[in-house]
């Protein structure tokens, strides 16, 4: 045993000391062209990295170009059945719109000489960004599900369906070939393509406005899922640049409270907290999706969520004047992910009819007024002196470190003292609370040592008693009586004696 | 911004604007829920709500928009106001300070947007008559003076309430045709009835601009 249990330490020895033991030849490229490699790079050098990324790339590109020769097929097939019937009317004029479309690309091609585009540095960035084929990997397959669904969706359409599958196409591939415009641009082309759409579905479905809505929320989601990755925070615009900012900007004001933004959630309510959780997930949700439609969903969501906490907390419907403070106080402490360009993304590519007059309008207008004001939010907002403002902003205070350094909240301003009051409340009631816990601990141990004194005392008597008993009826050990088979016989006497030997002389 | 190309649905956007407790979420309650200060309230919020009207036969969706009062929100008013067809601008008879607020809220939309805009002004709370510190003759010279309607309303009596939203409706029809006209119901007025919400407030109207496709 004890032999085995040494072999087991010196093992464990052996393989520690590898971790910090590196192998010359460990460093070197795998390919074995003597340079050093990297394990960011799979242990490959740079050059035989980017030799081999770039075939992975090149074959994961004729991947997807099979993939969507195969799909384009199918969808063909899908509409064999459909076609023959006449085209529809309203649809003709796309063909003018599309020589109009090609009348622009010469002058985007001047777009090309302003200094604002920046065609050359984007693409070698862009390759440096993809981290793995793997990733986009992932994403086409996406593309090509929500292709199919929207095949799928078409099919019952019949005739119109196939047109408007031919125009969505034309137009994918006619922005794929304008690299070159910019994000507002791209937006206009965008929302000129929904307008014509809508249009066209209108009088096709003699204003049954339900059913252009549902063609136009599929035609949203098909077009947008394939432009995502080109139009998402283009190399064009400073969106990248916002966003940055943005973080910081929340970043730096860790600091605010509930108070100061005169919140009414009370997250020591269980089911407020709750709803605030979840709010914060939805809000941070919204950067995963692709579709415009779906990122307002998430926002949507989110307010809901708020409404729900508001409700819990004033037992009475949610007012602006309550949930623009909750939903600025939710961006605060969620910090989403790339909220200016999903805020312009949206913005940008959304259908309008959502943005204008509908409900997941008016929460997206919430938001942008909520990112408004924590960019310009200043002392005044929070109505905090300009002084402890910048001492806020600059770390060198904290509002909960000032005020136990104030140690009592008789001074300081008072949005602070309020925050001491809560925080004071709760150690309040940690107190009271540990106070109880303690007495009622004292009273434990006191009976637990009444109890421990009253069993010793039991023993004892139980012993004593056992003592007198012992005492009063005092063992006695008889000696063993005769053990004659009579022995116990008490009407011996009555007996006729025994009979004696008699000697007859004969 | 009249949707519903052949004019049979309108679909209008009304902001609510006014400082904190003038009433501005009971007005709208009323209106919808008919109620007031109800524990019985089942809608979850009353920031956003809407209304389906039928007026002279046509079918009018109301998007009411509540908008926070507070002052220290004030800068936010372009976000939430853009694309609006009207304006409901609500203070309170008992608060000459809320009455100066409509002021300023008048001349920054007029600014802003213009007289496409539908303006009411609104002074709630006339069951506090007797605590009344705006005089009705004051606030109805100031309204014809811009270009706004006045309405005397009550949420808690249930006054004026369900005129004041009929006749901005009837109103912003009206604005809706006129504008429709002036188009010649074309397909061209996409360009101006697109453009949701921008968060750059600075940024001119979106123009038109030669869209890469406008049709003609």
């Amino acid at each position: 045993i004890c032999s085995s249990f040494l072999d087991l330490v010196k093992k464990k020895l052996r393989t520690e000391r590898r971790g910090i033991h590196v192998d010359q030849s460990d460093l070197l490229c795998k390919k074995g062209c003597g340079y050093y490699g990297n394990a960011a790079w799979q242990g490959l050098c740079s050059k035989c990295w980017r030799e081999e990324y770039q075939r992975a790339r090149q074959k994961q590109i004729q991947d997807d170009w099979a993939l969507a020769e195969k799909l384009q097929r199918e969808e063909e097939a899908a509409y064999a059945s459909s076609q023959g019937a006449t085209s529809l009317g309203p649809f003709s004029k796309f063909e003018e719109k599309k020589t109009n479309e090609k009348t622009r690309k010469v002058t985007t091609v001047k777009k090309f000489f302003s200094p604002s585009s920046r065609t050359a540095p984007k693409k070698e960035s862009q390759d440096g960004k993809t981290p793995s084929p793997s990733i986009s990997r992932q994403s086409s397959m996406e593309t090509d599900r929500v292709s199919r669904d929207f095949v799928d969706f078409l099919k019952n359409l019949q005739k119109p369906g196939r047109e408007i599958h031919k125009q969505c196409r034309a137009f994918i591939e006619s922005l794929s070939c304008k690299k070159d415009l910019s994000a507002d641009e791209l937006s206009e082309c965008v929302q000129d393509f929904y307008q014509n759409m809508s249009d066209r579905l209108m009088s096709h479905f003699k204003g049954s406005s339900e059913c252009v809505e549902q063609v136009m929320d599929q035609v949203e989601k098909y077009i947008m899922t394939r432009l995502y990755k080109s139009v998402f925070c283009p190399e064009t615009t400073d969106d990248e640049k916002k966003d940055l900012a943005t973080q910081n900007r929340i970043r730096a004001l860790h600091w605010v409270t509930i108070q100061m933004l005169c919140v009414s959630m009370d997250e020591e309510i269980p089911e407020v907290s709750d709803n605030v959780v979840k709010a914060i997930t939805d809000i941070i949700e919204m950067d995963s999706k692709r579709v415009p439609r779906d990122k307002l969903a998430c926002i949507t969501h989110c307010s809901k969520h708020i409404f729900s906490a508001i409700k819990i907390t004033k037992n009475e419907p949610a007012s602006a004047d309550d949930f623009l403070p909750a939903l600025i106080y939710i961006v605060l402490k969620a910090n989403p992910p790339r909220l200016q360009s999903n805020i312009q993304y949206i913005t940008r590519f959304c259908n309008p009819s959502r943005l204008m007059t509908g409900e997941d309008g008016y929460y997206f207008t919430n938001l942008c007024c909520a990112v408004a004001f924590i960019e310009k939010l200043d002392a005044q907002s929070l109505n905090l002196s300009p002084e402890d403002f910048e001492r806020y902003m600059s770390g060198q205070a904290s509002p909960r470190q000032h005020d136990s350094d104030a140690g009592w909240p008789q001074t300081g301003p008072a949005p602070s003292t309020v925050a001491t009051n809560t925080a004071l409340a709760q150690l309040h009631d940690n107190l009271e609370a540990l106070l109880g816990l303690s007495s009622r601990q004292e009273n434990l141990m006191e009976a637990a040592q009444s109890l421990q004194s009253d069993l010793v005392s039991w023993q004892e008597s139980v012993q004593q008693e056992v003592k007198d008993i012992l005492e009063k009826y005092p063992l006695e050990i008889r000696p063993p009586a005769a053990s004659a088979i009579d022995a116990d016989n008490v009407e011996n006497d009555r007996l006729p004696p025994p009979l004696t030997p008699q000697v007859f002389a004969g | 911004m009249a949707s519903g190309g052949s004019g049979k649905t309108y679909s209008f956007k009304v902001v609510l604007l006014g400082e904190g407790c003038v009433g501005k979420t009971s007005l709208v309650l009323r209106y919808c829920e008919n109620k007031f200060n109800d524990k019985h309230i089942t809608t979850l919020q009353a920031s956003f709500l809407t209304k389906k009207l039928n007026i002279t036969g046509k079918r009018v969706n109301l998007a009411i928009w509540d908008t926070a009062g507070q002052e220290r929100f004030h800068a936010l008013g372009p976000i939430y106001y853009r694309d609006s067809n009207g304006a409901i601008l609500v203070y309170d008879i008992t608060d000459e300070d809320s009455f100066q607020k409509v002021k300023n809220w008048v001349k920054e939309l007029r600014k802003m947007l213009g007289n496409e805009i539908c303006l009411c002004i609104v002074g709630n709370k006339i069951d506090l008559d007797k605590d009344r510190h705006v005089s009705v003759e004051e606030a109805e010279s100031y309204a014809e003076s811009v270009g706004a309607k006045h309405y005397h309303t009550s949420a808690k009596l249930n006054k004026g309430i369900e005129e004041l939203f009929l006749d901005l409706c009837k109103r912003m029809m009206e604005t809706a045709q006129a504008e429709e006209r002036l188009k010649g119901n074309g397909a061209s007025q996409s360009a101006s009835s697109r453009r949701g919400v921008q968060i750059v407030d600075d940024e001119p109207q979106a123009t038109p601009a030669g869209g890469c496709c406008s049709s003609g």
